[in-house]
């Protein structure tokens, strides 16, 4: 943990800019207008979910939105429509216990293999075994109606590639974690990092599958992550 | 590669480009396609120039306060794990990667899309430093590039706008590939090809969109995937910022990105947001040794100028989206890792006037670029300021066009010489016209064109029309004297009738 170079690099820059160091706390930064706060934050959990999925719809997402109840037949059928393969699950019990998909996964168990993202496993086996899997299912913090984007915090039980070397992915989300644009969730994460409540190195914003138009703008889905998504927004009151 | 991508004259880049008649037209595809995707993409967001000035407003917050926030961004990825290391010039940072590269004893490198390593030549520098060593550019555009010999970008955004699928299929095959010529094809077997290399590497280099000043975190927007990988696979990481993109907050870089991904390719959000630093306690992957390199390599030559509002740029592309001789020239024409009018702007502050003193002038200054930025960064006001100071400060201007300028200072200085030009200007230009058959293009000037000619006539003859003026007899002055002598005078009986 080291800095180099930095006095002379910074006094080099102050001298240009023909002002002194250390002048920023003087003049409070404030936004000279409250848009990215504003834009759509007046829509109902309704149009919410309504916008989410038109637009997740329009970034080649498979949205589908289930009670608790309906939840394992829906991922029963993606997985049927997927095809054989190993599937990887985080390691998150508390979001497992949450939806009650324990039963589910103890039964899919029994017809594919079924392999986690291990916090107690080294990187190279977490990497071999994403690399590995033909579908990941995993857990989405929140769901923006703006942009179709899901977030995903790494945590030790769901790790950064967790979300990019499976070739189809599929996130299940809440309904009441349905927010407008990125700017809220931006700052619920800002806030949480500040106070501690979030550890975490990675925060991921993903917006549909992998896309390039790198060869003549031809529009090609699934390039270096997953081939596909599914979103699955769950009914939670 | 460096910021020079060519030693030769612009005027030759121009002629060669001209000759590229795929490149063109996709240039033109392109621009027209963004032109739709990101007027939408601005519109269905609505208060556009709302957004501007608030985009405008936090870029010019960081860079007036950059020491400050470069100081707090470093501290806290100090605090985070990390190391910074402030490089004044390329070759500083270059030596310190080559360190760290040799400190890990990395053989595999991935590298995601960034244009400030394309700047200070890092591939290529690192490649003949350390014999063994492997190094992969993975953004698909970018891995193009470098299996056709490192060939130049000719977009920031789409780099390989200049290359057809069937140019991709040849590169492709020197690596095995059989299929067609179909894009999807094409791209996976990129994709097969690179999860290979990626699942062996031992080190990963970034770019950086955003730095975040009051978390030490690094923010990333792409479309592929690659960078995610690049920072989730090796266990080493290293970042390499232009010291210009910090911003104060994570909320002023969320803002930013969703202006860049509208400006660049018209979306919300592209399908990759990230914002990371180096790994947590109790993670299994993400890079467990993170380095940021802080580059200056010019860049404080436009700080407290007239140019500093250029480093407000979030490298979207829109600029050159908009720009009519980008249309006509292409990416190559510049001669820069940075075309269009922010490369016109921001390649002689890089790179000095003597290596880009051509480029301010490859700008119709029509504004249009000036109009699409969307952090309001003047573009064509910049380009007029370089011209003064390559023609008043520098006096760069040599050879038969400063004696062309420098004699029609005289002409019109003095209105008997004035006369004298205009009586044998049909006379003196009349060898170098081509009259052709009358047509509609040539209707309303029968006498012809010029065509060629010494100096700044050619320069001008060669893309415009420039007519031949007419004879003295014919000329405007001579027609208003004639018909001025033929009018009847007050106090004429005629006039009084």
């Amino acid at each position: 943990m080291t800095i180099y170079n930095r006095e002379a690099f910074l006094d080099r820059l102050s001298e240009r800019l023909g002002t002194p160091r250390h002048q920023m706390d003087k003049e409070p930064f404030i936004h000279r207008n409250q848009l990215p706060e504003e834009t759509l934050a007046d829509l109902s959990s309704d149009e919410l979910l309504d916008l989410a999925k038109n637009t997740s719809e329009a970034l080649h997402v498979t949205f589908q939105v289930t009670d608790q109840t309906g939840l394992p037949a829906i991922l029963d059928e993606y997985l049927k429509r997927i095809g054989a393969g190993q599937l990887i699950l985080p390691t998150e019990p508390d979001q497992v216990a949450d939806y009650q998909l324990q039963d589910w996964i103890d039964t899919v168990a029994k017809e594919r293999t079924v392999k986690y993202w291990d916090p107690k496993a080294d990187r190279a086996t977490n990497l071999a075994t994403s690399q590995d899997s033909m579908v990941a299912i995993g857990f989405g913090d929140y769901l923006l109606a703006e942009s179709g984007t899901i977030t995903v915090p790494t945590t030790p039980g769901q790790g950064r590639a967790f979300n990019f070397l499976p070739t189809h992915y599929l996130s299940i989300v809440k309904r009441s974690h349905i927010l407008p644009r990125s700017t809220q969730v931006t700052k619920i994460y800002d806030d949480k990092i500040k106070s501690g409540e979030l550890v975490t190195s990675n925060i991921n914003y993903i917006s549909g599958p992998s896309n390039s138009g790198d060869i003549e703008m031809v529009l090609i889905v699934g390039v270096h992550g997953p081939l596909d998504m599914t979103y699955v927004v769950v009914n939670d009151r | 590669m460096g910021i020079q991508t060519s030693d030769k004259p612009l005027l030759e880049r121009v002629k060669e480009s001209e000759q590229d008649k795929f490149m063109q037209a996709s240039v033109a595809k392109a621009q027209d396609a963004q032109h739709i995707k990101r007027e939408d993409s601005r519109a269905l967001l609505g208060n556009w120039e709302q957004w501007r000035e608030l985009g405008e407003q936090i870029r010019q917050r960081a860079l007036k306060y950059l020491p400050d926030y470069l100081e707090q961004f470093s501290d806290n990825v100090e605090k985070n794990g990390g190391d910074v290391f402030f490089a004044a010039t390329e070759k500083d940072a270059v030596d310190y990667i080559e360190k760290i590269v040799k400190e890990t004893g990395a053989k595999r490198i991935v590298k995601s899309k960034s244009m400030v390593t394309t700047e200070i030549d890092l591939d290529k520098r690192l490649l003949a430093m350390n014999k063994g060593l492997q190094l992969m550019e993975t953004d698909l555009a970018e891995f193009i590039l470098q299996e056709d010999d490192w060939d130049e970008p000719t977009h920031i955004v789409f780099p390989t706008l200049h290359k057809n699928r069937d140019q991709v299929r040849e590169i492709f095959m020197k690596l095995g590939y059989e299929g067609d010529n179909d894009p999807m094809h094409l791209a996976r077997f990129a994709r097969k090809f690179l999860r290979e290399y990626f699942l062996q590497a031992d080190l990963g280099i970034t770019g950086c969109n955003f730095a975040v000043a009051d978390n030490g975190m690094i923010n990333l927007v792409t479309n592929e995937g690659n960078a995610d990988l690049t920072m989730a696979i090796p266990k080493t990481q290293i970042v390499v910022m232009g010291m210009e993109r910090i911003v104060p907050t994570m909320n002023d870089a969320e803002i930013l990105d969703n202006m860049l991904c509208r400006s660049a390719v018209g979306q919300k959000l592209t399908s990759y947001v990230t914002f990371e630093k180096g790994q947590v306690a109790g993670e299994t992957d993400g890079p467990e040794h993170f380095h940021v390199v802080i580059v200056d390599n010019n860049r404080s030559r436009a700080l407290g100028s007239e140019f500093q509002s250029i480093l407000q740029c979030i490298r979207c592309g829109a600029c050159m989206n908009v720009c009519p001789v980008y249309r006509h020239i292409g990416g190559h024409g510049y001669g820069s890792i940075y075309p269009g009018p922010l490369g016109a702007v921001l390649s002689p502050i890089l790179g000095g006037y003597q290596a880009f003193q051509e480029l301010p002038y490859a700008s119709s200054l029509c504004g249009a670029c000036t109009e699409v930025c969307p952090v309001k960064i003047p573009l064509h006001k910049l380009l007029i300021e370089h011209r003064r100071i390559i023609t008043d400060q520098r006096h760069m201007q040599h050879g038969l066009n400063n004696l062309m300028m420098e004699a029609i200072g005289i002409g019109t200085g003095f209105p008997w010489l004035f006369r004298t030009a205009v009586r044998f200007g049909h006379l003196g230009l009349k060898p170098l016209a081509s009259k052709g058959e009358v047509h509609a293009e040539n209707f309303i000037k029968p006498e012809g064109s010029v065509k060629g000619g010494p100096g700044l006539v050619g320069g001008w003859a060669d893309v415009r029309d420039l007519p031949l003026p007419p004879k003295n007899k014919d000329s405007f002055r001579q027609w208003f004297a004639k018909h001025k002598a033929n009018q009847p005078q007050p106090g004429d009986q005629k006039a009084n009738q």
